[in-house]
This record gives C-alpha cells, structure tokens and sequence, in this order.
C-alpha cells in the first residue's frame, strides 16, 4: 500500500471541503436552526410530545441524519465529478495510488463531512433543546457508516455522471423524498398501517431511526436492525464504486 | 541495462471501435532524450496513455525500467514524471500546495518535498507566484508550473506530450535549454511532438509515428541520411545543352529557370557546380545549399505533412 500518497489523498479531500466552509458545513447548520425554529417552536407545541419526547428534540436526529446523507453523498460525487470534468483527475491517475486507494479516499473524505455535519447538527440540538445523548457510541457508529454509505454513493454517481444536473437530480428526486418520507418529522407509527408497512422498504428510514434511538432512546423498530441495513447499504455501495473505479470503468479510455 | 522504456506490440483499439495503435514495438535507453514525432491522432498520446496508466492496454506490454506499467504499476509508475499536454489542474490549491500534493502521492516526504518544491518553483521562476492559484497564472507559467510539477517526486524518466505547443517563441527556446540540461543531468526524456524542428534540435532519436504505427526510427541524421535530398537550388539565366552536359556525373533536374542539383556535402561541390555551369554561358543569380529533414522524410514516407 502507498501509505504516505493514501492519506495525503485523504488530507487532500478534507481540506477541500474545509476550505469551502461557507458552502460544505454553514448552509446544513443554518438549516437545521431554520427547521428547529419553523417546525419545532410554531407546529411542535400543536402536535405535543412523540413518545414522550417533545418534537423539537424528536426532529434532531432526523435532521442531523438528513445532512450526513447529503453532505456525504455531494462531497464524493462533486469532488469525483470535478476531477473528471476539470481533468485533473489524471494527475492522480498517475502517481503509484491504485484505483482501490483513490476509491477509499473519495469515500473517506464525504464520511467525514457527512459526520462533521451530522455531529454539528445534534450539538446545535443539545444546545437549543433539552436532548441529551442516549448512547453516544452508537451514534457516533451511525453517523460514521451512513456518512461512509453515502460517501460510496457519491463515488458511484461520481463515475457514472456526465453532468451537474445527474449529480442534483438524484438528490431532488430520489435522497431528499426518500429522507423527508423516513420519518424525520415523524414517527411511522403515526401513520396509517398501509403507509407505516410501505415505510419499512424505505433504507433512510433505519438510518434515521437507528439514530433516533441512539440520541433519544426511542424507536419504531430495532435499532440493531438499522445498524444492519447501514452497515449492508456502506458494504454494497462500497463495493460496486471502489469496483469499477479500480476498473477505471468511464474514468479511463 | 535495463530499458527506461519497452514498448512490445502494443495495440490499442478505444471503445468506439477506433484502432489508435497497431502494434507498436519501442526501446528507449536510459538516459536518451527520445522524441515520438507525428500528426495529430496519430497514435503519441496514446501511447503515453498507457506508459503512464491513464489509458488501457488492448494488448502487447510496456515495461518502464523493468516494471510493467500494468501488473507493477506502483514501480512504474515512481519513475515517471508526465507533462500532459493539456493544462488542467486542481483549481482549489495553490501551487506551491499542488505541488506538495502530488509529491505526497507519490509517496515523497513532507521534507523532501518541500526542498523539492522550493527548488523547482525556483528553477522556473515560480518562486514569486507560489501563493497563486493555476488559474492566476498566464499561458506561459502554467506550463512552466506543469513541466516542474511533473518532476517534484524527482523520476528518472520525464514524459512530456506537446510541451511546447502554443507557447512563444520565447518560452520554447527556453524549455528547451532546460530539457537539455535535465537531459545531461542524467534523466531520460520521452516528447512528443509534431514540431518537426523540436525533434530534430534536441532528440537523440525518434519514431515517427503515423495511424497508429512506427514508419521510421533512429537518429534523425540517420533518417535523413537515405533521403538523398541534399544539393543545391540554383535560379540561372541561359539554360542550355552545354551547361547540361557540363554537370555529367551529377544527378540534376531544371525547371523554369531553377536548377536542382543533387549530391552529398552541397558546400563542398558548390564552386565547383557553379564553374562548370557559367563556362557553359549560364548566368547564376541565385543559390540556395539544401538539406535532407524529418520532414522530407515524412513526406515521403506517408505521402502528407504532419499538420495535414
């Protein structure tokens, strides 16, 4: 393994979107105040407490799923994309990396956004509500492999884009409907039985719930099922993009 | 020794259908400053595609000190510097970052690379622009920045595909001093090229290379040793019979009013071609000595220019 050019890759990847701050971390954070203040403090006092949680602490962890899913999934597909678009990709081709490592570091650098973001988003939580951490380990375990799931379907929609608009459209028509429709501002048990069963096909929603029960104690369904499905949804993910990137599937001649 | 560079049979034929090389079979010595010449799409860049691991290998191989590009590509790859001939770069970086970055992929350390750096960004003149980002530096620095970017992890073989296209007059003269002196400083140096005068200036040797094949190769006097084009171009006045048989023993030919004469060494023959004609009654208004090129060569091999 080429250690030293791995993690120079990976630094490379972290200082990217740490330098665009202001559009990487700040817009999430903004948001999440925006939901909290919106949908918390004017519709949460209507609807009352959720299993004995009040809403505006209900909501955190759904939120704070909701921006490791996306900052994770744009992070990789974006960086990857404007590589290949900018060709500076192959200044990386080049050098002694293999496409496996080139690969880990693309997914690497969206699960550390996608974490930073999510963590940012519960702190914001803990410090406008009254919720505390439940189990924190967990959460953190949660955080990290949905950030790194997502990061990998980044790199895969990263390999496969021909433009800006394939890298958005899958957020506006596929991640944000399935995350709003996963219970972040809900729980499924207050839906109708046929509505709550078409929930479970839904992945985001074991996502968003395995955190739910690691911030706040409560779930729909077990947690130890959530953590199985992120943890398959990282591996399947994982696979399929380090695979063809190592290929150099619609990223060599 | 072992070759910089082993090209066998190499084929390359793109997704599309479209065959870039027909089997292609190359050495290059260590140490050689060796030039792939020919057209547009004739099959160079792809060529260095695959020596350095952007392009894949239909079939045959290519061994770059000993190491084959696919199956020890990490070795390979460490003895290579490339200067593509586009100038792309990660627009988030400073230079002077870039640079540091792509030592570090290659496995440098954060010490040598920064002596390296600094060395190079001097050695180019980029010393005062290391805070720049790529897109605040003219045509010129950025391929200056390239050409040093390419030799921050310190290879023994530099690549450079184009360097000098679109560059001054200046810039060209200049890059090519340095290539020179990286090239007596011990480096081999691979170029391609479509600038029949790069090739002959400064290679040892060259391939020249047409739809995806090698027609010709070797010192570019040796190329042009057989031609048989050297001689002299004169414009005369009074053409006659005895001026004809005056030149007995050499191969000539007129039209309208210019007289080409053939033979080896014109500067040796020309007084002496000159006396035989004027005895004759012909007057001389006008010589010209000319010489065998690459590109005379390249004609007649392919049957076109190489910007045709």
């Amino acid at each position: 393994m080429n250690s030293t050019g791995f993690f120079t890759f990976v630094g490379r990847e972290l200082r990217r979107f740490l330098s665009l701050y202001n559009q990487t971390i700040i817009p999430g954070l903004l948001t999440t105040v925006l939901y909290i203040v919106v949908f918390g403090k004017s519709l949460g006092s209507r609807i009352g407490d959720i299993k004995g949680i009040d809403y505006m602490s209900y909501i955190i962890p759904g939120l704070a799923m909701m921006n490791v899913i996306t900052n994770a999934y744009s992070n990789s597909a974006a960086s990857l994309f404007q590589a290949k678009l900018m060709r500076f990709l192959d200044d990386i081709l080049i050098t002694p990396l293999s496409g496996l490592e080139i690969s880990m570091g693309y997914i690497l650098g969206g699960a550390v956004r996608g974490l930073l973001n999510g963590a940012l988003v519960l702190l914001v939580g803990l410090l406008l509500t009254d919720m505390s951490l439940a189990h924190p380990f967990l959460g953190l375990v949660f955080l990290l492999v949905v950030g790194w799931a997502f990061g990998a379907a980044g790199l895969l929609v990263g390999i496969f884009a021909k433009t800006w608009d394939n890298i958005q459209l899958l957020v506006n028509f596929f991640l944000m409907p399935l995350v709003f429709l996963g219970g972040v501002f809900y729980s499924i048990d207050m839906l109708p039985p046929v509505w709550r069963s078409i929930s479970l096909f839904n992945p985001l929603y074991y996502m968003i719930n395995g955190l739910r029960y690691s911030v706040l104690d409560v779930a729909d369904s077990s947690p130890w099922w959530s953590l199985f499905i992120s943890v398959s949804a990282a591996v399947l993910f994982t696979l399929i993009g380090a695979f063809l990137f190592a290929r150099g599937y619609r990223i060599k001649d | 020794m072992t070759p910089a560079v082993e090209i066998r049979n190499l084929r390359k034929i793109y997704s599309g259908g479209v065959e870039a090389l027909k089997g292609i079979d190359l050495t290059v010595p260590v140490g050689e400053f060796f030039g792939l010449l020919g057209p547009n799409g004739a099959g160079k860049t792809t060529t260095i595609g695959i020596t350095t691991g952007l392009v894949r290998i239909t079939d045959g191989s290519v061994k770059v000190m000993g190491n084959d590009v696919v199956r020890q590509f990490r070795q390979a790859r460490r003895h290579i510097g490339l200067a593509a001939q586009e100038l792309s770069f990660d627009w988030f970086f400073a230079i002077e970052d870039l640079m540091m970055l792509q030592a570090g992929y290659y496995g440098v350390s954060r010490k040598v690379a920064r002596q390296n750096t600094d060395r190079l960004l001097d050695t180019f003149g980029l010393s005062g622009k290391k805070r720049a980002k790529p897109r605040e530096l003219s045509g010129g620095m950025k391929r200056r920045f390239q050409i040093a970017r390419s030799l921050v992890h310190d290879p023994e073989i530099l690549i450079l595909d184009e360097p000098t296209a679109g560059v001054d007059v200046e810039l060209r003269h200049r890059l090519w001093e340095y290539l020179t002196r990286l090239n007596n400083e011990g480096k081999t140096v691979i170029l391609t090229t479509h600038y029949i005068e790069e090739a002959e200036k400064l290679c040892e040797r060259v391939a020249i290379i047409d739809h995806g094949k090698i027609i010709a190769m070797g010192s570019p006097s040796e190329l042009v040793s057989g031609m048989d084009k050297d001689g002299m171009s004169l414009t005369v006045e009074g053409w006659n019979q005895d001026a004809a048989e005056a030149l007995v023993g050499y191969r000539f030919d007129f039209t309208d009013g210019h007289l080409r004469v053939y033979t080896t060494r014109p500067e040796l023959r020309l007084t002496e071609i000159i006396n035989r004609i004027t005895s004759a009654g012909v007057a001389v208004l006008d010589v010209r000595i000319c010489h065998s090129t690459l590109e005379d060569m390249f004609i007649e091999l392919t049957g076109h220019g190489i910007d045709e």
